[in-house]
């Protein structure tokens, strides 16, 4: 099972668009992230700039409308996130859990969608969608 | 530049609604005109916060683990693409023509994603070498 794990850094929905994570944040994620990679669980990983930077697409009437970050009324936006390949729910909580994550931050785990969830009919309508997800690949 | 398109869910998404055919096939078009495009790297749905989910909470030594479902549909994320651009303008474009993923009001938000050489200094020859060396094995392993 693939799950994602959402890292939800609270006080990043104001941060500055040059805000940075200091030197020996990003080592001790390293070090994290080679523990991921050694136990064969880990597919990809990201981290993303601040919202500040970035820019929200709505549809309020079937037509796009863009509004520019940051978004003030937001509680929560992400910071990154890894794609893991794991045997249970519990697993995927377990690694969660040895994160050196800050007091500030959450991880949010979720369960990735596989073809294999849905109906035959929507299973026929998504056909190519495999070779498009790289991250599926090891998985399927 | 990669950026990281977020489609967040709905209360009809974290309700556990399967898209409709139609959108399925929409979305499968312009899924195939990114691709064509040089665009696309992945793409992936996740299951609504009710199925498979948790938040951890870290506080000093102590993890707290919260079950989902969650409220507050609307701050959730309901898939992702990331995509490789030229610009965050490209971005845009590319997220207006996205045939709306639901069949209510829905809000798609567009990232940028750090690259190694947006951390300057701070990322040390080590830090970046093994960084490295960590992606290269990933992308080997997805081949």
């Amino acid at each position: 099972m693939r799950f994602m794990m959402l890292m939800i850094p609270k006080g990043y929905e104001s941060a500055a668009p040059d805000a940075m994570p200091s030197a020996e944040a990003v080592a001790a994620m390293m070090k994290y992230n080679e523990s991921l990679k050694k136990a064969g669980v880990l597919l990809a990983l990201d981290g993303l700039h601040p919202p500040s930077t970035g820019a929200r697409v709505t549809f309020p009437d079937g037509k796009p409308q863009v509004t520019d970050g940051p978004f003030s009324e937001v509680k929560e936006v992400l910071g990154g996130y890894w794609m893991i390949q794991v045997r249970s729910r519990e697993e995927a909580i377990e690694w969660a859990k040895r994160c050196p994550a800050s007091p500030n931050e959450i991880i949010e785990i979720r369960q990735v969608q596989e073809l294999a969830d849905f109906p035959p009919d929507v299973r026929k309508a998504a056909a190519g969608l495999t070779e498009m997800q790289p991250h599926a690949r090891k998985a399927s | 530049m990669r950026f990281m398109i977020i489609v967040k869910a709905t209360p009809e998404s974290e309700a556990g609604a399967m898209p409709k055919q139609e959108l399925l096939a929409a979305m499968g078009k312009f899924n195939e005109e990114l691709v064509a495009a040089g665009i696309m790297l992945a793409g992936e749905g996740l299951q609504p916060s009710s199925k498979g989910s948790a938040r951890v909470h870290f506080k000093g030594d102590k993890r707290t683990v919260v079950d989902g479902p969650f409220a507050e549909a609307k701050e959730l994320v309901a898939g992702f693409w990331i995509w490789q651009c030229k610009s965050f303008e490209e971005a845009l474009e590319w997220v207006k023509r996205c045939p709306n993923p639901h069949d209510e009001e829905g809000e798609i938000e567009i990232r940028q994603i750090f690259e190694l050489d947006d951390f300057g200094s701070e990322l040390t020859p080590e830090l970046r070498a093994s960084e490295e060396r960590l992606r290269t094995e990933l992308e080997s392993r997805q081949r």
